[in-house]
């Protein structure tokens, strides 16, 4: 009886190898839900930075990877989001608390980076190449010096207080924000629209043949990618004590998106996020390890990938994967064709 | 209203020296090269110590700053663009690869100078204690060595203008540039062309920054990024492969940013931004572009 329960044991089936892997898959994401109950204030930081990184790179990656239009200018959508929220923070109080509840002031930031995107790009989605590309990295700047201006006119500070929230509140508010645009750009990924948007990026004058609207897609696209920058932004704020207009349009929110994105290897859906929490944790440890002088590392670093990983990190498991199942092939193939020995 | 055009050409002059070279780099080897400001700020770097520890006068010290980063360019290209070149597969992949790696150049080159400034407290990216007697053009009183600057920046455009129309090495970046392989196969070695175009491009690079050491009191290490996009805007403006464009362009954007820092200073990069886009929707390939 024993001996037959051992080999029961010993003998589990394929089907049920792969339901403990899809178990496994969905419980994955469980400890991220109760995250701050385990860790320390510190890593706990880190897990928000990580997850800020990861949502820009895939708001990032949904319209520019897609549709091959570089665009440089994530900072003004992010930095809306973040100072549109701090500023209504600070200035809309009544007693001491927000008017509207917080997660409708980080869905107005959303929605007031929207109607921003939709004007940007009319405008400058009709150029190509480098042109769109600095056409919007200049966004920020424009953004940014007409609101200092008018701060200055008005005789504003130009430091904002946000008034302090629970570590919990600004976990999960970050961590609520990522989920979601995790889910609804899969979803919009997966749908007509993410197939026309990539339909475009292989070649627009065949799309518009086919009859998508290329205007209307491009631009929608376009606006859908900052909403979602600007929802992060907008629950990102309520992370720092007090922000300067110059470090919530700061170019690093542009720049960096980009460089996880190609970091994690373009034309996969993982390639965003692997590049997002491998960039963010090594400029972390490097930050910490080398205070003084981490950029200048972080640089070289960089270039260092750049010249030794030419596809990225999903190029390099993709690599490896198709070579193991190649010699797989080769290796059934030959056993079919060798010549059966007689018994 | 003189005034415009007298002190906005003096940032023109230097605006149209940077841009040229990125112009000329950008359309030979088609790396855009976002690292270019920064490498204005190691030619700041360099006039600015031999000025300051050893009293060379700054037009002096641009033959040593000039070559000294067309080395450095040069080393860069060979070391990691070159690979880059190989690799890529198409001219997208080229661009997107090179985007990256120039982003970490950027980081490496700007910080090697903060740090170099931040340990030596006594210096400062300036040469403005040198020419500062005053004189008058137009009935504008302003400094002796923004004026030389001013022409020293004309004068070097000419005679790298002169290059790319007579000589072999400017030909055959011409050739590159308009058909690469056309140039091959008239007989012209591309990598050897690429990487001159590269240490050119820093070295014109360079040279501003020598010369903005002469004009502003007290350069930030900090504000390369700020002349990559001028350069950047200014390419745009004048259309990319266009020398005459790029000279045009970087004279418009000199009047426009005297004119918005004179009127109301903190609305200079933001009217510097408008002018790009009302150029672009007007003519979407340049002023000058093809």
């Amino acid at each position: 009886m024993l001996k037959g329960k051992m080999k029961d044991l010993t003998k589990i089936s394929p089907t049920t190898l792969i339901l403990i892997g899809v178990a496994s898959a969905l419980l994955s994401p469980f400890p991220l839900l109760y995250a701050p109950y385990f860790l320390t204030r510190y890593y706990v930081t880190i897990l928000q930075t990580v997850l800020m990184w990861m949502t820009l790179s895939i708001s990032w990656y949904f319209f520019s990877g897609f549709t091959k239009y570089i665009a440089l200018g994530s900072a003004v959508f992010t930095g809306t989001g973040l100072y549109f929220t701090a500023t209504y923070l600070n200035l809309m109080t009544f007693e001491g608390y927000p008017i509207l509840p917080f997660p409708v002031i980080v869905l107005l930031a959303g929605s007031i980076c929207f109607v921003l995107a939709l004007a940007i790009g009319l405008v400058t989605l009709r150029l190509k190449g480098i042109y769109f590309a600095i056409a919007t990295f200049g966004m920020s700047e424009l953004v940014a010096g007409v609101i200092r201006w008018w701060q200055s006119k008005a005789g504003m500070h130009y430091i904002i207080f946000i008034p302090s929230f629970g570590r919990y509140i600004i976990y999960y508010s970050i961590l609520t924000t990522a989920l979601a645009i995790l889910l609804l750009t899969t979803f919009l990924r997966r749908s007509k629209f993410g197939l026309a948007l990539k339909m475009m990026g292989e070649c627009e004058d065949a799309a518009a043949h086919f009859g998508v609207n290329t205007t209307l897609f491009k631009v929608l696209g376009f606006a859908i990618s900052a909403m979602c920058m600007g929802l992060m932004g907008g629950s990102y704020a309520i992370r720092f004590p007090s922000i300067n207009i110059r470090d919530a349009f700061s170019v690093e929110y542009s720049f960096v998106p980009v460089v996880m994105v190609l970091l994690g290897g373009v034309g996969t859906a993982y390639g965003p996020i692997i590049g997002a929490v491998t960039l963010s944790l090594l400029n972390q440890y490097l930050l910490v390890t080398f205070t003084g002088y981490f950029q200048l590392i972080y640089g070289a670093i960089l270039i260092l990938i750049v010249l030794f990983m030419p596809n990225g990190i999903m190029g390099i498991i993709m690599g490896t994967v198709g070579k193991l199942k190649a010699t797989k092939l080769i290796r059934r193939k030959e056993l079919a064709k060798a010549p059966k020995m007689p018994p | 209203m003189w005034d415009i055009i007298v002190r906005g050409s003096i940032n023109g002059a230097i605006f149209a020296l940077i841009a040229v070279g990125l112009n000329l780099q950008y359309g030979v080897t088609r790396i855009l090269n976002i690292a270019h400001g920064d490498f204005l700020m190691l030619g700041a770097l360099i006039t600015s110590f031999l000025f300051q520890f050893y009293g060379v006068n700054p037009l002096v010290s641009l033959a040593i700053s000039g070559p000294t980063v067309f080395v450095i360019g040069v080393l860069i290209y060979i070391i990691v663009c070159r690979k880059l070149v190989r690799q890529s597969k198409s001219a997208e992949e080229l661009e997107a690869r090179s985007l990256l790696a120039c982003f970490g150049l950027m980081f490496v080159v700007q910080n090697a100078i903060s740090l170099i400034i931040r340990y030596n407290p006594a210096m400062q990216l300036s040469t403005a204690r040198y020419l500062k007697e005053p004189i008058t053009i137009l009935g504008e009183t302003l400094e002796l060595n923004k004026v030389v600057a001013t022409f020293t920046a004309i004068i070097i455009s000419i005679l790298l203008y002169i290059m790319l129309r007579s000589a072999n090495v400017g030909l055959a970046m011409r050739a590159t540039a308009q058909e690469p392989t056309g140039a091959q196969v008239v007989g012209i070695n591309i990598s050897g062309v690429h990487m001159i175009s590269f240490g050119l491009s820093v070295l014109l690079s360079a040279l501003g920054g020598s010369l903005m050491s002469m004009i502003i009191p007290n350069l930030s290490p900090l504000t390369g990024p700020t002349y990559t996009f001028i350069a950047l805007a200014v390419i745009v403006i004048g259309g990319t492969g266009s020398f005459i464009g790029s000279l045009v362009g970087g004279f418009l954007m000199g009047y426009v940013y005297y004119a918005t820092s004179k009127m109301e200073n903190l609305l200079t990069m933001p009217v510097v931004y408008a002018f790009i886009i009302i150029t672009l929707l007007v003519r979407p390939k340049g002023l000058f572009g093809r």
